[in-house]
């Protein structure tokens, strides 16, 4: 999940484009042409395949592919409900901390941390995205999950009325959801403190000033000023990291447990879209393979719904802010 | 008309009120003070707990897997261990040949056509450039496992290749790409106009403006993606996962099965024996290490780079 540099770092000025202002075209144009074709293709090939392979799901069990509650490998049904409500369990749960997390996180990146620091702790946040998921999981199954089954999960079902929220004691198996949920949120909260931090950084220093010397304490500039002037960036943030929670793949795998059963008992385990293609993939055959690609057709809209929706907000308050 | 009463109050009055305001706006003052203070601390708290997995992990990860780093380790292929020599786990330098040829065949995809795209998009405001911007930026998000179907649909069963190192380099290649192409493009827009102006204004055709000034003086950029690419496809397991086949020998030919460092943690993590859960976090060491070394060269690339310009 490296983090990739977005176009906010892209100048504003416009680039002298040499071609169209010499309409100078010579091989070199026409070879730029043909590697950007190529790519077209390629991307087009990426979702069509994808699309083409599950279709045969999608024309005779389309709606047991959404509704279904079981999946009998290896002539079916093939019901992806039990995906679907992991997926979407485990991402929020994982956004809910990363975003609790990341916000203060990066509130005392910008505003607390003198500035040499603030340049090493940015590294350490780029390190943490560059960790591959793999160990993220390996951490999770090996190190996290005994912790939690001997000290944290007792003391969960101690709460009242765990039951309807953890499911009955003594049923866990080491990994569940939840375990699945906290390892997705260290892994989110990178991408999520990474491009908050941005959005923070770049309020305008104006209206900091003008409330301090108002005589607004330093919360009071960041919560009536700063959080409002950035909360669009946030929330594109916010998509952000659950585009990126919703596709991941092998840590959730690792550490859900892969148990295609559509509850929501947090300590029970259960798997996401992409950790079940993950899982199923190598033993499957014809029709299961189908299915397969008919939730990787799922999981693609799903993100690429939720980073347009991202990239859409990032950008509206790039906007807001050239007003300001 | 009210302020004509209060001023005529008598002096007494007055300077209750002014006690009364004073009294509450001390004790206002001092709650704002006193909220800014915990929040304050809280988001502190908050960056700390953020500390807390990255400082465990790496911790967890010496602590286990330096003790399993031999000679061996790098140079011997895997056994499975048996009850008469549970600890015979052999090394891993299957996985080792692997990830590097998968690696090398990846970026002979992915780099020209990466930087070939990226080009174009920085030199051209057409339609068809800001339509593959967003494609660029979609796909660099996209969640890995899609491109191990893509890469299984389209090389292992319609091209019937099978389960090869050229189909997980392919999945990985489509990877690479867009981070390539988003960098790049970046790296090739900072370039200074006036460059660009200057070489027209000498009368170079602009070709050459591009491959002679613009490329050169954007190249640190270009390659401080690649690195991150690099970086980012070393450590992927879901595209390879579906379409590398694996396998205990080493071998680096393009149509055979190959196996890959992140791979053998994936298969081994969750293994019966002992010995190899305990190999596994010396093979994440190994992959942590390399991603650590590269993410922080293109870190320092980049910042060099800045420094320069300054």
């Amino acid at each position: 999940m490296a983090l990739i540099p977005t176009d906010l770092h892209v100048r504003d000025e416009a680039v002298t484009e040499i071609n169209s202002v010499t309409a100078d075209r010579t091989w070199y144009h026409y070879v730029l042409l043909g590697g950007a074709v190529l790519f077209g293709i390629i991307s087009l090939g990426f979702v069509g395949t994808i699309f083409w392979s599950s279709l045969p799901t999608w024309v005779h069990h389309g709606w047991t592919l959404l509704t279904g509650k079981g999946w009998s490998s290896p002539s079916g049904p093939f019901g992806g409900l039990a995906m679907i409500v992991g997926t979407f369990e485990t991402s929020i749960i994982a956004l809910i901390l990363a975003v609790l997390i990341g916000l203060g996180t990066s509130i005392s990146i910008v505003f607390l941390l003198p500035r040499r620091i603030r340049n090493i702790v940015a590294t350490l946040v780029e390190l943490l995205a560059a960790v591959p998921s793999v160990v993220y999981g390996l951490w999770g199954l090996l190190v996290l999950s005994p912790w939690m089954t001997v000290t944290v999960n007792p003391w969960l079902n101690s709460w009242p009325f765990a039951k309807f929220l953890f499911g009955n004691p003594g049923q866990e198996f080491g990994t569940s959801l939840l375990l699945a949920s906290i390892v997705l949120g260290i892994m989110i909260l990178p991408t999520f403190v990474a491009v908050s931090r941005e959005v923070i950084a770049v309020v305008p220093q104006d209206l900091i000033e003008a409330s301090l010397s108002l005589g607004a304490t330093r919360w009071q500039v960041i919560r009536e000023v700063v959080l409002p002037t950035a909360k669009v960036g946030l929330f594109g943030a916010t998509f952000l990291a659950l585009a990126r929670a919703t596709g991941e793949t092998v840590a959730v795998a690792l550490v859900a447990g892969g148990v295609a059963d559509a509850q929501f008992h947090l300590l029970y385990p259960g798997t996401s879209i992409a950790a079940w293609i993950a899982l199923t993939f190598g033993e499957s055959q014809g029709n299961e393979i189908s299915a397969l690609m008919a939730l990787g057709v799922l999981l693609m809209l799903l993100n690429f719904g939720l980073s347009m929706i991202s990239r859409a907000l990032v950008n509206r308050q790039r906007r807001i802010l050239a007003i300001v | 008309m009210s302020d004509m009463i209060e001023l005529n109050e008598p002096v007494e009055d007055g300077h209750l009120v002014r006690d009364e305001i004073r009294r509450i706006s001390k004790s206002v003052h001092a709650r704002r003070v006193t909220t800014s203070r915990v929040m304050m601390v809280l988001c502190g708290v908050a960056l700390l707990i953020a500390a807390v997995p990255l400082v465990m992990l790496i911790a967890e990860l010496i602590k286990n897997g330096l003790p399993v780093l031999n000679k061996a380790f790098f140079t011997s292929e895997p056994q499975t261990p048996t009850l008469i020599a549970p600890n015979a786990t052999g090394g891993v330098s299957n996985a080792i040949v692997g990830s590097l040829a998968l690696t090398v065949y990846a970026s002979v995809l992915a780099i020209p056509l990466g930087v070939l795209v990226g080009v174009f998009l920085s030199e051209s405001s057409s339609k068809m450039a800001s339509t593959l911007r967003v494609i660029a930026q979609t796909m660099a998000g996209a969640p890995s496992i899609l491109m191990g179907l893509f890469a299984f649909s389209f090389i292992v069963h319609d091209l019937n290749i099978g389960f090869s190192a050229l189909a997980g380099s392919f999945a990985l290649a489509v990877l690479m790409m867009p981070v390539i192409i988003i960098t790049t493009e970046i790296a090739v827009r900072n370039v200074p106009n006036s460059l660009r102006e200057a070489g027209l204004a000498l009368g170079a055709r602009s070709h050459k403006v591009s491959l002679r000034i613009v490329l050169p003086s954007a190249l640190s950029g270009i390659v401080t993606g690649v690195i991150l690419a690099i970086s980012r496809a070393v450590g992927e397991t879901a595209p390879v996962l579906l379409v590398i086949g694996g396998g205990f020998i080493n071998q680096w030919r393009p149509l055979d099965p190959v196996s890959s460092l992140p791979l053998s943690i994936f298969e081994n993590a969750k293994s019966q024996w002992p010995s190899q859960r305990a190999q596994v976090w010396g093979v994440a060491l190994v992959l942590v290490a390399f991603v650590f070394v590269m993410s922080l060269t293109a870190r320092i690339w980049a910042s060099r780079k800045q420094q320069v310009r300054n």
